[in-house]
């Protein structure tokens, strides 16, 4: 019972949070500069894993794949069959996971701190509002920059699945390439970016809602970047499934 | 100028301010001591809005100030400047820009000012110009303590209020940051509020000190005053005092 007033008590104070960032947004502006800043700062310091993520996971599901396609002398429909599966389902919950991971915890360890060390109290002081100056930017920072890093990744997860194929299942580049576009439809990019763009407000709401809530020196700090990877985990999971139904039902009444 | 009225602060179940009532007038530096957890704290932030109590009124010159929205708090947040227990300063800014930053959110001012201003406070705290472009990790948390003072000097309060401005730093540093505040206090005739245990530099330099214990108000009166003290709280906080004055 506890448990599940915490769980709902937690659910409330988000959408609270994110309410209030909106309406602070609305009434006073975003700071653009603040924004463009953030989103070159979350890609610059996720790029490098995400793209080596990407080049792997590429190269998994070209070698996994390969044994299937070839029972079947589907070779050349390897590079589509694997592009397709990292920009349905893998490469956006791929992104957001890393993000969680480096970027989620530390923006919640950053703002947790700005919290316990009177920072942010400091702000309110000096007559700024802290969703404006600093919760807002990160927030927009880590959706826009999501965007970028999973297009980063699906380049970088074709060139390593491109590699694997040519070094390890005998096929040659362009062969692998031909038949993406056959197989990876507007309607798999479409679902991608949607998906990308949802497991990334989960994320960027989460993260800076803990930080901006952190209490009780150090030791809050740590619980808040703890809680903030366990809560982005299971939500990413759920918002997994729960997009994956949404678009299938969305595109099944569009298609039809 | 500013009033407290039987002022309840809660925290889920627990009490923290129990009712307290006191006044400080125009110009006075008035010293609010008390051990730890006794709300000295909360009593400042709730002055400013950053903490709103659950009863009782607050009066900054006459204005009712407690139940104030935060937009409505904007102009009294630059009447009162707030020097923090920790220096609270921002990471990712430089000095300068820790000094400008309430500067460029209170006022439209041109930058040739900003950079005026910014001067002329760090001077004031004994902060010399070639640190100003150094991020605030790269100097001594005394030193930090002086860039939130001057943060907090340069959008020119009436009101100054120091939430234990000498916790952490060595007794050469407190007695600046101590003078500091009395200097700038009559320099710039603030009214100052300072939260602190140190009952050595309250009787120093304060005009007015009151004591709290577990939310109420134990004692007040003027440092002669509680010299002469019976209230067991104030004759603790006295012993020390008194022991160091006959050690010298």
């Amino acid at each position: 019972m506890k448990v599940l007033t915490n769980t709902l008590a937690e659910i409330g104070g988000l959408s609270v949070f994110v309410q209030e960032m909106f309406s602070v947004a609305y009434r006073k502006g975003i700071k653009q500069r603040d924004v463009l800043e953030q989103v070159w700062k979350v890609f610059i310091q996720s790029f490098p894993t995400t793209a080596m993520a990407g080049f792997f996971v590429g190269g998994i599901l070209t070698l996994q794949f390969t044994l299937q396609v070839k029972t079947f002398g589907a070779l050349g429909f390897l590079g589509g069959l694997a592009t397709s599966s990292t920009v349905r389902e893998v490469g956006p919950l791929l992104i957001a996971f890393m993000l969680s991971g480096k970027i989620g915890a530390f923006t919640s360890a950053e703002l947790g701190t700005m919290r316990v060390t009177e920072q942010i109290d400091a702000i309110r002081c000096l007559g700024a509002d802290p969703l404006q100056e600093i919760i807002l930017p990160r927030f927009l920072g880590i959706i826009f920059a999501s965007f970028f890093l999973l297009v980063g990744g699906l380049f970088m997860s074709i060139f390593g699945g491109m590699l694997m194929g040519v070094l390890f299942s005998g096929i040659n580049p362009e062969e692998y390439i031909r038949h993406i576009p056959t197989l990876v439809s507007k309607v798999s990019l479409i679902n991608s970016v949607f998906k990308c763009f949802v497991f990334a407000f989960v994320l960027a709401a989460i993260c800076t809602y803990k930080g901006y809530t952190a209490s009780g020196g150090s030791k809050g700090v740590g619980i808040a970047v703890v809680s903030t990877s366990v809560q982005t985990m299971i939500c990413l999971v759920f918002m997994d499934w729960f997009t994956s139904v949404i678009s299938d039902a969305f595109f099944t009444v569009v298609g039809s | 100028m500013i009033q407290f009225k039987n002022v309840v602060k809660r925290f889920g179940e627990r009490t923290i301010l129990k009712g307290i009532s006191f006044e400080v007038k125009k110009g006075e530096i008035l010293f609010i001591l008390g051990t730890s957890g006794t709300g000295k704290s909360v009593s400042l932030k709730s002055l400013v809005g950053l903490l709103r109590p659950e009863e009782g009124e607050i009066y900054i010159d006459d204005q009712r100030v407690d139940q104030l929205t935060e937009e409505e708090y904007l102009p009294i947040r630059k009447k009162c400047g707030m020097v923090f227990q920790h220096p609270a300063l921002f990471d990712s800014l430089s000095i300068y820009e820790n000094i400008a930053f309430g500067l460029r959110r209170h006022y439209d001012l041109p930058e040739k000012e900003v950079k005026e201003k910014v001067l002329r406070c760090s001077g004031l705290v004994n902060i010399k110009a070639d640190l100003l472009e150094l991020l605030p990790q790269s100097i001594s948390y005394g030193m930090q303590k002086r860039v939130s003072l001057a943060r907090t000097l340069a959008v020119e309060p009436e009101i100054l209020l120091f939430d234990e401005p000498t916790t952490g730093l060595d007794p050469i540093t407190t007695n600046t940051v101590n003078e500091l505040i009395f200097d700038l206090s009559r320099e710039l005739k603030t009214t100052s509020l300072v939260v602190s245990h140190d009952m050595g530099c309250a009787l120093n330099i304060a005009d007015r000190i009151i004591v709290l214990d577990q939310g109420n108000v134990v004692d007040q009166g003027t440092p002669d005053q509680l010299r002469k003290s019976q209230v067991p709280l104030t004759k603790d906080f006295l012993a020390e005092v008194l022991e160091n004055e006959s050690i010298n």
